[in-house]
């Protein structure tokens, strides 16, 4: 997809350059100002990606409440024994 | 080697944590450590389940690797990097442990080759995905439906590709970062991106399958949910 500036200054996106980005996006791991500008301006504009951007979202959240591991109490104390030992 | 730099403790005088060079005591290592440990509980542990697929196992990996760990704590150059440092000590423990164990075999290589192929496609596919579908997931409305929705991407999740399914857990379910993912997989952190955007790809195309097979419709979810 080509990308062209406009008079903000920030890249214009197409779907499919969204869509390549949005995932490190959602996961807090683009580093690059400029591409989460363009990633921000494209999901102001673009109703079909902003509705998967909060499917998305949603899906994360769900995911996690759904396969969260915690520690069982007797975990926790092993390994606090061990700490103690230490 | 002691690490020169301890940026957990703060500077007495200024309040401000990585601005002072300390000569670290050992109170203050077996501090550190075990405050770095009561917070990663819940992460190590539920990295192990996921190399392990066994609650027995993942105990014992990462008692076993909280151990490693403090005898190696003094190579540990940089405190900001405990967590992955962390990660990659289970990850190798899991590794010696498992190839030892020939009753208990390793029955996915976390180490294959991986070879990235129709990214492209998929992308193409995700664009022509019906806005229906998409708003029907995004509502919050469907909230009741936590349970049975739960059920059904987890049931998604365990059927993508090994390599996929591990990094999507790791990172959206146990909440790792993509670094901290690449040190638990051995594998660069490109690969885990890859992976990561492969892996939900496949997986919002296998809840469309599913919620095809289960009756939804475009027409019907898209009429539904138009505002």
């Amino acid at each position: 997809m080509n990308q062209s500036n406009d008079p903000s200054g920030i890249d214009e996106i197409g779907c499919l350059q969204a869509i390549e980005t949005l995932y490190a996006y959602l996961d807090g791991e683009l580093d690059d100002p400029q591409t989460v500008a363009s990633i921000e301006h494209h999901l102001g504009h673009c109703r079909s990606c902003y509705s998967r951007t909060e499917m998305e979202r949603a899906l994360t959240a769900r995911m996690r409440r759904s396969g969260e591991s915690r520690a069982s109490a007797g975990l926790q104390a092993r390994l606090r024994e061990l700490l103690e030992k230490f | 080697m002691k690490p020169e730099v301890w940026h957990d403790f703060p500077d007495k005088s200024t309040g401000r944590a990585g601005t002072i060079n300390l000569t670290p005591q050992p109170d203050d290592i077996r501090t550190f450590f075990s405050r770095g440990i009561e917070q990663n509980m819940d992460a190590l542990f539920g990295v192990a389940m996921r190399l392990t697929q066994n609650t027995a196992d993942a105990e014992d990996l990462v008692a076993e690797s909280v151990e490693k760990a403090w005898s190696a704590i003094e190579s540990l150059a940089d405190h900001d990097r405990f967590r992955p440092w962390l990660f990659r000590i289970l990850r190798n423990s899991f590794i010696s442990k498992y190839r030892k164990q020939s009753q208990r075999p390793v029955e996915v290589s976390y180490e294959e080759p991986f070879v990235d192929e129709g990214e492209s496609d998929l992308a193409s596919w995700l664009i022509e995905q019906p806005e229906g579908f998409l708003s029907w997931w995004a509502d919050p409305e469907k909230e009741a439906l936590n349970d049975a929705l739960g059920e059904q991407i987890m049931t998604a999740i365990a059927e993508l590709p090994q390599a996929f399914q591990t990094t999507v857990l790791l990172i959206n379910v146990e909440g790792l970062t993509y670094d901290e993912a690449a040190e638990v997989l051995g594998i660069p952190t490109g690969t885990v991106r890859s992976r990561m955007k492969r892996g939900r790809a496949l997986l919002q195309k296998a809840l469309w399958l599913q919620a095809r097979e289960a009756g939804l419709t475009v027409a019907e979810s898209t009429n539904q949910d138009k505002p």
